[in-house]
């Protein structure tokens, strides 16, 4: 996964400063892993790697779903693509310093580096470390950072047992998330989310407000 | 007249602000009256903290959460990050602080290392001033200093000192909360001037407006460091418009209240004139998507008039 997103950084227009930043602080990570400088790196990316769109030609998309079912970067930009990548460079052969370690960046994330952890959790290691982690991106109260683990990312489907999944799917619907783009919508349908789903749609009725789209669909 | 008359289609930049302590009515207000930006300078909360987790869930809310409810309103969020000077005197605590400044000052949006300075002028005030001079230094950002409200005039002159000795050009220190018996040992020594319109205890907007006449606009800059006290958020906005009424140009008015903040912050390179003057609503990192949803970067109004809540 990282020689593929990494390849993709190279393939953006105008990356090549980028891509010269990206190798000597890998180099400098790998000589004298320190974890200050691992945040350092992570935090002050946009200064380094610009915030442009990224181009992502078809066989890239498609490689990337070959490494990591569902995996998708559609829509990023390339500060977040840098990030992501960076959080592979981090060594995981130690489980409790690694979770320890990025578990800290979620303490401190501003917006956009809350965006880009989330984005990261279907391709970090230790995925069971991440469930309450991911729990909590769904309590945020930011569009984006809710955005980031429930649409078009594989990791709930993958991991979260009902409630959490149920809970996702009623929050997306209450904050006016585009569900259609949420991976599992359908795979994981159940007889207590379309209760709960029919009560919130007579709730809606009730107040004289509009239905979401598509809740329909699951009830 | 109506202060807002003489303003309208003016844009204004309030270089301290503390917005955690207001409410939803004042952003509301303010983006009425012209503000579309402003920097939340990290503060003392009226009471002090007591453990390290306090201060960085403080941090990261003035560059998480505070963000992003400024631009429900259309205006842009920027701070800087720092240990102030009262707290800097809880020593332990403050080593703890000391160790996790390094994680926000390079975050997106932090123009600077502030507020810090002195208030007591303690020892150990002098200690964390001096060490987040250093910090300021290595990261390239601009220094935000709060002069103290005791023997102001000498601690004024010594956060400068120390300043130098620390090898900062004046051009990368804002120097704030000034008043007559500071401002002209600031602009000489070739460091930014900042004033707080703060009732009671800082500046009163008519003493500005002598100001600016006696000393004109170059490198000052007003401000309203509204807070949890007693004070006004929309101190920056009625100052134009007194300036305005008491003959100050409409150019001069502009460097005092956007231009020259835009200047010197925009040396962290994490804000610019052409990013201030895009509106905020097609930044697409920061939609609203609470159970009401944003158009255009402005909040859902609310008809304050009306008796009816729907």
């Amino acid at each position: 996964m990282s020689q593929t997103l990494f390849y993709l950084i190279e393939q953006q227009a105008n990356s090549e400063k980028a891509v010269t930043y990206l190798r000597q602080q890998t180099e400098a990570f790998q000589r004298n892993p320190q974890v200050a400088t691992f945040y350092r790196v992570f935090t002050a990316m946009p200064r380094f790697v610009g915030k442009q769109s990224i181009d992502l030609p078809a066989d890239m998309n498609f490689a990337l779903k070959r490494v990591r079912s569902g995996f998708s970067v559609t829509g990023w930009t390339l500060d977040r693509l840098a990030r992501v990548w960076w959080l592979l460079q981090l060594p995981a052969d130690d489980k409790s310093f690694y979770v320890n370690t990025i578990g800290q960046l979620f303490k401190a994330g501003e917006l956009n580096e809350l965006v880009a952890l989330y984005s990261a959790l279907p391709v970090l290691a230790y995925p069971d470390a991440w469930l309450f982690q991911a729990t909590e991106g769904i309590r945020n109260n930011i569009a984006d950072v809710q955005s980031a683990i429930m649409i078009n990312n594989p990791f709930p489907a993958d991991y979260f047992d009902e409630a959490s999944w149920n809970q996702m799917i009623l929050k997306a619907f209450f904050t006016d998330k585009d569900v259609t783009q949420i991976i599992g919508l359908d795979e994981r349908k159940n007889a207590r989310l379309a209760q709960t789903l029919a009560d919130y749609a007579a709730e809606r009725r009730a107040a004289g407000r509009s239905l979401p789209a598509n809740i329909e669909r699951l009830t | 007249m109506d202060f807002m008359d003489s303003i309208r289609g003016m844009s204004f930049f309030d270089m301290h602000v503390h917005m955690t302590s207001r409410t939803t009515d004042d952003y509301q207000a303010m983006a009425d009256a012209g503000v579309v930006a402003l920097i939340e300078p990290a503060f003392w909360l009226g009471q002090p903290r007591t453990g390290v987790d306090s201060f960085r869930d403080y941090f990261a809310s003035l560059v998480g959460w505070e963000r992003f409810r400024a631009s429900q309103f259309g205006i842009r969020h920027y701070c800087t990050i720092g240990l102030n000077s009262k707290e800097a005197n809880q020593e332990e605590l403050a080593e703890q602080v000391m160790e996790i400044l390094p994680l926000f000052i390079y975050k997106e949006g932090v123009v600077g290392v502030g507020e810090i300075g002195f208030d007591d002028q303690t020892a150990a005030e002098d200690k964390y001033y001096r060490a987040q001079l250093d910090l300021a230094k290595e990261a390239g950002l601009p220094v935000q200093i709060h002069t103290p409200h005791r023997d102001k005039k000498q601690g004024t002159s010594r956060s400068m000192d120390i300043a130098l000795e620390h090898g900062l050009e004046p051009g990368m220190v804002i120097v704030d909360h000034n008043n007559e018996e500071t401002v002209r040992e600031v602009l000489d020594r070739g460091f930014w001037a900042g004033f707080t319109i703060y009732p009671f205890t800082k500046m009163g907007n008519e003493r500005m407006v002598d100001i600016v006449k006696q000393y004109g606009p170059e490198r000052i800059m007003i401000n309203s460091a509204a807070d949890w006290g007693i004070s006004d958020p929309l101190a920056v906005p009625k100052t134009a418009a007194l300036m305005k009424q008491r003959g100050i140009s409409d150019e001069a008015i502009r460097l005092v209240t956007f231009t020259n903040a835009v200047t010197a912050f925009a040396q962290s390179g994490q804000l610019s004139l052409e990013e201030l003057i895009q509106p905020v609503g097609i930044d697409q990192s920061q939609r609203y998507n609470g159970s009401s949803i944003l158009r255009g970067g402005q909040a859902p109004r609310v008809d304050k008039e009306s008796t009816i809540i729907k």
